[in-house]
């Protein structure tokens, strides 16, 4: 805790965020409240701000570390495809986090599922993390009864610094764009009725019928959601009048079994056409209206992998997971940090010649409590830290 | 776990066993069903691999009245004219009126031995739709179904066992009648269970846990704090601190310490971040309108 003194001094004009109790990580911090006098014509909408790569319209995904892979977050218009890990847990998880955000940001919510209802994926949204300068916590006297560490809460040298958030090590953007979630609690109903929702549950909308020759399931989604755009003044097109808003699509397990196409089931599928049809009329409709798409895919069944690259093609950001949960890396002491590996497959370039990848390619992600951190996977070699710091000693005698 | 899932499969849950051809699942399938038999279910069994007889062959009778067979095995494409069950007869209004008919208010375990024959001739979308509606609806508590992945696809394999709330995959054990079991167990709010056990089934169809293997990953991460190097020892001098020192040390009062109250005060000084204390002293007095100001009268 006292070896960030120098960088906690440097940034002591932060806002002072109370917490109920004593988190291992804390909040990254401002680094002034000096704001941008901003004339552009844009309408400000809560929850966007304009890129600095190239100005196009941003929305958090929910996880600050998936926003900085993604060149500072995701660009109103377009999609993010996710490839799902085996069990589908932490794809589920970025899914819940880019919902929350919509939530807490004031967005609309437009979710698509053809497994579960809607409605679960809505109930286990994780609970914000709210900043409240005004409620300060009283300080505890540090125990004196044998205990060896001193909780963070009760700093006894450094007590000015106590409620100062230490530095992250995780990839962050430097401004406060997206919120932090509690994964162990979830979000309170009074702020997730707040939130105007759109649902789409597929059993509910096609009546499977064995005659149907062609997939009814992705028109009827594709129907559904541009009815809702036009419904609800998402359009481009309609007269900027009122107040805007950004609508967050959310499709879960697109082109699983469930949803009509045997895009998993057989090697040689017969409705290959069926998804990226569907893909290729979801980013026409985004591109012209004020919303952005996450959808999930279980790319672990599909085994045509000709077909998985035309489908990351057609998406614009498009990044992969694989869990360590029944591998046999999972025992491996290289891997113990981290739940899995990350990688991005693709990144879009917007009206620009060239895109920002990000810097690392080898990236690990672990699920804490408070936050989904995506970090470079740091390669220790065989040996691990002490022996390979050794090792290049003697070398440089 | 073996065991656990042994003693009920929770409600709208779906048991897939996924056997091969050098290993049998199906006495793991029938231990299942008598273990659900002796929990007072009804079961209700749709027969296509075998046939009847050999797949109820050890259960006991007072069991068996609640015990409805599905004899798909005569023949299970309806080439004759009267036939028991039928594949096409597997979609979910077809299925949902076989559970009620046998007008039991509780709902029932559906086993399906096997699946692999339904696949072979239905679309695999069709039966993993059927599946997850059967998990759905009210008239079937859970589903048991046998599984030969050796005979489909990995896709299909795939988009079946996904589908599954707990998946067991069966092989050949190390000695003669023992086999090891992989499980893996997943729940509604994504967290995955796995675990590897050997067992094996004895005559009256119940399954005894022989061993676990040693190799269990353990990813806690509070085990990774333990593991740290302990930087005071191998040290040619002492760096630990014994109990008494250890209070001594944090008895000791250190030069800056403050009390509670002036720390409270420094912590949380109010809306503004810092506070100007400043006492007007005799050169503040001066009165811009009196210029007289400096004459001492």
């Amino acid at each position: 805790m006292c070896n960030n003194i120098d960088v906690i001094i440097s940034n002591m004009a932060a806002p002072v965020s109370g917490m109920g109790e004593a988190p291992a990580e804390r909040l990254p911090i401002n680094s002034t409240s000096f704001q941008k006098k901003t004339r552009s014509k844009l309408v400000s909408i809560p929850g966007t701000r304009p890129s600095v790569q190239n100005g196009q319209l941003l929305v958090s995904t929910g996880v600050t570390s998936l926003d900085y892979l993604l060149g500072g977050g995701l660009a109103v218009g377009t999609v993010l495809l996710i490839e799902e890990d085996r069990y589908d847990s932490y794809s589920r998880m970025i899914l819940k986090y880019f919902l929350a955000e919509g939530v807490v940001c004031r967005h609309e919510l437009f979710v698509a599922t053809a497994q579960d209802n809607p409605d679960d994926i809505l109930q286990e949204l994780p609970a914000p993390i709210l900043d409240d300068v005004a409620v300060p916590k009283a300080v505890e006297q540090p125990r004196l009864t044998g205990e060896p560490q001193d909780s963070l809460d009760a700093m006894k040298i450094a007590w000015r610094y106590q409620h100062l958030p230490k530095v992250q090590s995780a990839l962050a953007s430097s401004s406060r764009f997206g919120h932090y979630y509690d994964v162990s609690k979830t979000m309170e109903a009074e702020i997730r009725q707040a939130a105007k929702c759109h649902r789409f549950c597929l059993p509910d909308h096609v009546t499977p019928s064995s005659t149907a020759h062609r997939l009814e399931s992705y028109s009827a989604l594709l129907k559904s959601l541009q009815e809702v755009i036009h419904r609800e003044g998402f359009d481009l097109a309609a007269p900027m009048s009122k107040s805007r808003n950004i609508l967050r699509v959310g499709l879960h397990s697109l082109g699983s079994a469930l949803w009509g196409d045997d895009l998993c089931c057989h090697d040689k599928p017969r409705h290959r056409h069926a998804l990226t049809t569907f893909l290729y009329g979801l980013r026409a409709l985004l591109r012209s209206s004020l919303s952005v798409a996450v959808v999930t895919l279980p790319s672990h069944l599909i085994q045509d992998r000709a077909l998985m690259g035309s489908i990351t093609r057609l998406c614009d950001n498009a990044i992969a997971l694989e869990s360590f949960k029944g591998s046999e890396r999972e025992t491996n002491p290289l891997y113990k940090d981290y739940h899995g590996l990350l990688y991005v497959r693709q990144v879009p370039h917007l009206n620009c010649l060239a895109s920002q990848l990000p810097d690392h390619k080898d990236l690990a992600f672990k699920l804490k409590r408070k936050q989904f951190s995506i970090e470079p996977y740091k390669y220790l070699g065989a040996f691990g830290c002490e022996e390979a710091r050794r090792r290049s000693k003697r070398k440089q005698l | 776990m073996l065991s656990e899932l042994l003693q009920g499969i929770e409600t709208g849950g779906l048991l897939i066993i996924q056997d091969s051809c050098s290993y049998s699942g199906r006495d793991l399938l029938r231990s299942f069903i008598a273990a659900a038999l002796n929990r007072e279910e009804e079961v209700h069994v749709l027969c296509f691999d075998v046939s009847e007889d050999e797949l109820t062959d050890g259960l006991k009778p007072p069991a068996t009245q609640r015990l409805h067979v599905h004899n798909a095995y005569p023949d299970p494409l309806g080439w004759t004219d009267h036939p028991a069950f039928a594949v096409q007869q597997f979609r979910l209004e077809d299925l949902t009126d076989l559970v009620k008919q046998a007008s039991q208010p509780k709902p029932a375990t559906l086993v399906i031995d096997s699946l692999s024959w339904v696949l072979r001739h239905a679309a695999p979308p069709a039966v993993c739709r059927t599946l997850q509606q059967l998990r759905k609806g009210g008239a079937v508590r859970a589903v048991v179904a046998l599984l030969h992945a050796d005979m489909h696809q990995r896709g299909t394999v795939g988009s079946v066992c996904h589908l599954a709330s707990s998946l067991v995959a069966v092989a050949p054990g190390p000695k003669g009648n023992e086999a090891v079991a992989k499980i893996t167990k997943r729940s509604k709010s994504g967290k995955v269970a796995q675990d590897e056990e050997t067992f094996c089934i004895t005559e009256d169809l119940t399954v005894a846990v022989l061993s676990r293997p040693s190799s269990l990953p353990e990813a806690k991460p509070n085990g990774s704090e333990e593991e740290q190097a302990d930087p005071t020892a191998n040290l040619t001098f002492n760096l630990r601190l014994s109990e008494s020192e250890l209070e001594a040390k944090q008895k000791l009062t250190l030069p800056f310490v403050f009390s509670k109250e002036k720390k409270t005060a420094l912590l949380h000084p109010g809306p503004g971040s810092g506070r100007i204390l400043y006492e007007p002293d005799a050169n503040d007095d001066y009165d811009q309108e009196d210029p007289d100001d400096d004459l001492d009268v």
